[in-house]
């Protein structure tokens, strides 16, 4: 019972600083290291994102046959649970999963549970490979406080955004012609459309809200077409007087409100008890005309639905911009307690940097990195692509909004759940929202 | 298992009293002892170590251990912050936690009630109604207790599921109407898990029962048939004052059962939708795992362990009470 009757935290060395990386930083003459193992967990256990990663993996071991890597997924919503426990035991895996913010990210760097990458930033040239707004979701203060500045902790593979899956099959014989719909009020009147064309127990939209995040996925994308994009980025990095109690906020959500009780999500709550990759499933089974969620998904579409399958970003509200939900993907972080950083640090540029893009694309993914080029061979993969990077032309990536407080997932996936039961007004999900958003305002104001 | 404290209970009055009366023949002296007749011996307390060790290190230390956690402002990596009882505030005051307790409640009811009302019922069909192949029956309905949570909560899920097996049954009974996806439904969420709750543990009072029910003498069963008692009046006057033991068994393991559930829960709903199927354990795993609060994660495990000793106690004092002692 050691620390019993101490303070709880106290006996752990007070900032695992080991993590600075030697002044020089080796990124080759691995194979003089002799068998070396490097363990590795993913937080994205389906799809896409696990067979690019398998993939990568395998290359790495390749390049350096004496390196074996023990690679092991998690799926997304237990790993933000785990991930902070696993970091700090005594035998972390030596590169894992984080997620931006302040639930995962800004623990493990407060905590010292993870390596700064500045060097290897350095080195590497991940500086040039990114774009600012990328680096910039892996940027903490040193104390773990501020977040979008400072020192660089992580990197991630992929571009994520939210979009719009479309099965064209269904589209067509509603005749609905997705080349016609320019702005949100077309896609919402294409809604309309579809409702009475699809069967009463079919829903338009394909949702899966079990894990509570898919509403609020969906939920982005009404939401960009009444809020600027660079306000929700301002309140998730707490910006002094950002504020979640707007009236754009407030519309987005009346709307979804609306079109829940118009029937498009499915009747009653049903979407309650199937999880986001559940949903894509049965997307990809002929379930409903549109999925709106994580371009993540879009392989499990394309093995579905084959040539049927099209992504395309949710059309603009009057700002003429695309706005969604989209971020760089989880990202990768090197434990502080790593036996071989420069290997780790390594086998994250693999995955991550121009070596990684045959594999992203393949997969319908789009590289985070933007020397990471590389032709997508399939319509869909080329349009998930396309929705990327009109979203960051346009700057409409707001991010995601969990980001913004440890316990923001929470607070919001449970209003959003209960809003789309009936049983909580939008605005009480706003006063809810905002108030745990300020609640850790003070909490980081205080320091 | 300590000897009884107070003499003469069971054990046959030790014959070698001393003698005092004079012309009896002298008995050799016995040793001289520090302790009443029938008081264990203090050697004991050496076989009771290593148990005792045991369940200090792994139980009643980490008990102490949460109980002073539960003290704390703690995200659990870095230096935690003594706050007093401001947890302990939080967990009376907080609604959500207060209504993660109302549906441990409900679950009891599910998960303790209903199972021994059921259990009852067939134990005493079983017992009586010369059944062929009782133990195959037994062997059956007691497999839900074998089967692990998680792998229960999945098959559920899928029987739960919006177009899983309940629904389509409901669909082809002209039930079409009330079809729903079960555990996603706000009012119907925490029934249906509590339902899976009284299928797994219907079993094991069943098979308590059944034991039970056998060492009840045949001849008060012959008794109250003579004196002109009906299969009704039978149950009330010797079955069950005869099962009071084991009532009191399986209404306390299942009501333990019902309030530390988390992995059915945490697999099928993750205590959603909103809240509707937060529980208390659900709480302790998110604060403390997920949103960094471990001191508070610490107060709600507390309250809840005080809360299971309290029904435990309760429920041992109330059925197992024999009246004529």
């Amino acid at each position: 019972m050691a620390g019993c009757g101490g303070t709880p935290g106290e006996d752990r060395p007070a900032a695992q600083q080991a993590g600075t990386p030697a002044e020089q930083v080796e990124t080759d003459g691995f194979e003089s290291l002799g068998p070396v193992t490097l363990s590795v967990i993913s937080g994205e256990g389906s799809g896409g994102p696990r067979d690019a990663l398998k993939r990568l993996t395998d290359e790495f071991e390749a390049k350096y046959p004496n390196v074996t890597v023990k690679l092991s997924f998690r799926d997304t919503a237990s790993w933000f649970k785990q991930a902070k426990l696993v970091a700090a035991s005594d035998k972390p895996p030596d590169v894992f999963a984080g997620n931006q913010g302040y639930q995962v990210d800004g623990e493990l760097v407060k905590a010292g549970l993870v390596l700064p990458l500045d060097e290897y930033a350095k080195a590497y040239g991940w500086e040039d490979s990114y774009t600012p707004e990328t680096l910039q979701q892996f940027m903490w203060s040193d104390d773990g406080s501020t977040f979008g500045e400072g020192t660089l902790w992580g990197v991630a593979q992929s571009g994520q955004s939210t979009g719009v899956f479309a099965n064209m099959a269904k589209l067509r014989d509603a005749g609905v012609d997705p080349a016609t719909l320019e702005t949100f009020d077309d896609f919402d009147a294409a809604l309309a459309k579809l409702r009475d064309a699809l069967p009463a127990d079919e829903p338009v939209i394909a949702l899966g809200n079990k894990d509570q995040y898919g509403a609020i996925h969906l939920w982005g994308m009404i939401q960009g077409a009444y809020t600027p994009a660079q306000d929700m980025r301002d309140w998730i990095f707490h910006a002094d007087g950002a504020t979640f109690d707007n009236p754009g906020d407030l519309t987005a959500l009346e709307k979804l409100v609306e079109w829940a009780e118009k029937g498009y999500m499915g009747q009653g709550d049903a979407f309650n008890s199937r999880n986001d990759a559940e949903a894509a499933a049965a997307f990809g089974g002929g379930e409903g005309a549109f999925m709106l969620g994580g371009n993540w998904n879009a392989s499990i579409a394309k093995d579905g639905l084959g040539k049927d399958a099209a992504f395309f970003n949710m059309p603009p509200g009057e700002s003429g911009k695309a706005v969604a939900i989209g971020s760089a993907s989880l990202p990768m972080h090197i434990s502080a307690k790593a036996e071989e950083p420069d290997l780790a640090a390594a086998y994250l540029d693999h995955i991550t940097g121009p070596s990684a893009a045959e594999a992203l694309v393949a997969t319908q993914q789009v590289p985070a990195a933007t020397d990471a080029t590389a032709e997508p061979g399939d319509p869909l993969g080329r349009q998930v692509m396309q929705g990327w990077q009109q979203l960051v032309e346009d700057g409409g990536l707001t991010l995601f909004p969990d980001w913004s407080s440890p316990t923001m997932l929470q607070t919001m996936g449970q209003t959003f759940q209960e809003m789309l039961g009936g049983r909580l007004a939008p605005e009480e999900v706003i006063s809810r929202t905002q108030a745990d958003w300020e609640e850790y305002h003070a909490e980081l104001a205080e320091g | 298992m300590t000897a009884p404290s107070s003499p003469g209970v069971g054990a046959p009055v030790p014959a070698a009293r001393p003698a005092r009366a004079a012309g009896v023949v002298e008995l050799p002296p016995l040793r001289v002892r520090d302790r009443a007749p029938g008081e264990p011996r203090r050697v004991a307390y050496l076989y009771l170590a290593p148990a005792f060790l045991f369940y200090g290190l792994f139980a009643f230390g980490p008990l102490v251990y949460t109980t002073w956690l539960s003290f704390f402002d703690w995200d659990g990596l870095t230096v935690g912050e003594w706050t007093g009882l401001d947890n302990y505030r939080k967990v009376l005051s907080d609604p959500d936690i207060r209504a993660s307790f109302v549906h441990s409640f409900e679950l009891i009811v599910f998960y303790a009630l209903l199972p021994v009302l059921i259990g009852l019922l067939l134990a005493s069909l079983l017992a009586h109604g010369r059944v062929r192949g009782v133990t195959f029956f037994r062997a059956v309905l007691f497999l839900p207790q074998t089967v692990a949570t998680v792998v229960v909560a999945i098959a559920w899920v899928w029987i739960y599921a919006p177009d899983g097996p309940l629904n389509a049954g409901l669909d082809a009974i002209g039930l079409g109407g009330i079809t729903r996806g079960w555990i996603g439904d706000f009012d119907f969420a925490l029934p249906a898990l509590g339902l899976v709750g009284t299928w797994v543990t219907f079993g094991l009072c069943l098979v308590l029962f059944l034991a039970g029910m056998q060492k009840i003498p045949t001849t008060l069963y012959e008794a109250a048939r003579v004196d002109g008692a009906g299969r009704v009046r039978e149950f009330f006057a010797v079955t069950l004052p005869g099962l009071r033991s084991e009532l009191a068994v399986a209404l306390t393991l299942a009501t333990i059962t019902a309030l530390r559930t988390f992995d059915l829960i945490y697999v099928s709903t993750a205590g959603g939708p909103g809240t509707a199927t937060t529980v208390p354990s659900v709480l302790v795993y998110q604060n403390a795992f997920a949103n960094g609060r471990v001191g508070l994660a610490a107060a709600v495990a507390v309250v809840l362990t005080v809360l299971i000793f309290a029904l435990a106690f309760a429920i041992t004092r109330l059925v197992d009470r024999d009246p004529s002692r």
